[in-house]
């Protein structure tokens, strides 16, 4: 028999490792970029929902009659946003990375996101598309451009039926009111692409802006505003475009090809016309601003007429130089009190103020050739004031005269 | 069509902005005056007439 070594001593011949050794290894092994952040598609097997709320199961493929299968964790808080109960024969693709899992010894991928395959495929084919129209500049800033700020005729690209064209019916109706011109089309479904597609050249050069609309819906509801085309409609669109496609939460690529991107088509149809409470406003605004201008003015030209007063002393005429401040005044008080359906009466009003600044200013009338005739302290007015032998006075330009009527004649009919 | 409201409201401005010049006589302003009031009642005419009209294309 040979000879066993006696207790235990020093072995030699080859090292041995620990199972934290030869773990800390293939876990090293296993830190390679193309075991991380990866998609893997495969069919379910073994699927455990766990209480703790983890999800355990197999991603398994069959090839040419050999099975391959991989171990798989999700993480509860991995899987609150599953859109989708997973369960075994289900065909998925799920997105995270490889990792040795020491304590049970097992390789195992760690799923960080899972989608079925058909869905999740378009996922990754939307994912592709936004690489590709990104490269041809499609999203970029530059090619924004402005939304026109008083639109006169709106374009409108959704389905004719539903909702959608009525919510923004509805705000347009309400903010500003316009020529509305609806482009109709299918919203959904594997040849809407082609239907939005035209919908969107039929309006582009036609209209002042363009508003692409649909309500919220699934992934695959939404799916035809993420098509190339439709994309590259709105990104070479003449004509300004808003994108209004789902909800607040959803997001396509139409939104990024667009010059304005709304959460809902109703704030889309708030944010291509203004207000016209607002406008109302401003208008409203700029009378009172005339209003106060012209009643400055007004009170600048007063003191005109005060200083013309104090050069021509005639008391009558100073009278109506009162006279004429009294209206200015009272047309001050007008200005004051006018509102914005009372235009028509004060502009009448200015219309007679001018009428007599230009007429009745004293210097202008008398300066033309004009005389005034007093009779006892009281201006003659019409020749029925005179009779034969009254004394007069006139005051004319430069000076004035005493005088006596010979005779007084009437024009036959005035 | 008559004129659109947007000239119609830039006209306005412009018309506010010489009458609050002080070198603006009172003749002027007047005038200036009454051609705002005619603009802005022509705006508020606008706004409260505005009417939404729908059509529908689905030829090129």
């Amino acid at each position: 028999m040979d000879q066993v070594p006696a207790g235990p001593g020093p072995v030699p011949g080859p090292a041995v490792l620990s199972v934290a050794d030869i773990s800390g290894i293939i876990a090293e092994a296993l830190d390679d970029g193309r075991l991380q952040d990866i998609w893997i598609r495969g069919e379910i097997t073994s699927y455990k929902h766990h209480h703790s709320g983890h999800r355990y199961f197999s991603l398994s493929e069959q090839v040419w009659g050999r099975n391959f299968s991989l171990r798989c964790v999700m993480w509860r808080s991995r899987g609150t946003d599953l859109d989708f109960e997973p369960r075994d024969g289900l065909a998925v693709i799920a997105f995270g990375y490889v990792q040795f899992y020491e304590g049970q010894g097992q390789v195992q991928f760690n799923v960080q996101e899972m989608l079925p395959a058909g869905a999740g495929e378009k996922h990754l084919l939307v994912e592709r598309w936004k690489r590709e129209l990104a490269a041809e500049g499609l999203f970029s800033e530059e090619r924004k451009r402005p939304l026109p700020p008083f639109p006169s005729v709106v374009g409108v690209v959704t389905a004719r039926t539903g909702a959608v064209l009525q919510d923004i019916l509805n705000v347009l109706g309400r903010r500003f009111p316009c020529r509305v011109v609806l482009s109709p089309t299918a919203v959904q479904g594997d040849l809407a692409h082609l239907e939005i597609t035209r919908a969107i050249r039929i309006l582009d050069g036609r209209v002042d802006v363009i508003i692409v609309a649909r309500g919220g819906g699934s992934f695959d509801d939404l799916f035809p505003f993420n098509h190339p085309d439709v994309v590259r409609a709105i990104g070479c669109s003449r004509t300004p475009v808003v994108s209004a496609v789902g909800h607040e939460v959803d997001h396509v690529l139409s939104d990024l090809a667009a010059d304005r991107r709304a959460p809902t088509p109703s704030a889309a149809a708030e944010l291509v016309v203004p207000d016209r409470a607002d406008l109302g406003r401003e208008v409203a605004g700029y009378l009172e601003r005339m209003k106060g201008s012209l009643e400055k003015k007004v009170q600048a030209s007063g003191l005109l007429i005060e200083d013309l007063r104090l050069r021509l002393q005639p008391r009558r005429l100073l009278r109506r130089v009162n006279e004429h401040r009294d209206i200015v005044a009272e047309l001050g008080e007008d200005l004051d009190r006018a509102v914005a359906g009372k235009i028509g009466r004060l502009r009448g009003e200015l219309e007679k103020e001018r009428a007599l600044l230009d007429g009745r200013s004293p210097l202008s009338i008398l300066a033309r050739g004009y005389c005034i005739a007093e009779k006892e302290g009281r201006v003659v007015r019409t020749a029925r004031d005179l009779g034969r032998g009254d004394r007069v006075n006139l005051r004319m330009h430069g000076g004035g005269a005493k005088a006596q009527i010979e005779e007084v004649y009437h024009d036959k009919e005035v | 069509m008559t004129r659109k409201f947007e000239e119609m409201l830039g006209e306005l401005r412009d018309v506010v902005k010489k009458m609050e010049d002080p070198d603006t006589g009172l003749d002027e302003s007047i005038a200036l005056y009454e051609k705002g009031a005619a603009l802005i009642r022509e705006c508020e005419r606008k706004l409260a007439e505005a009417e939404l009209k729908v059509t529908e294309v689905t030829e090129k």
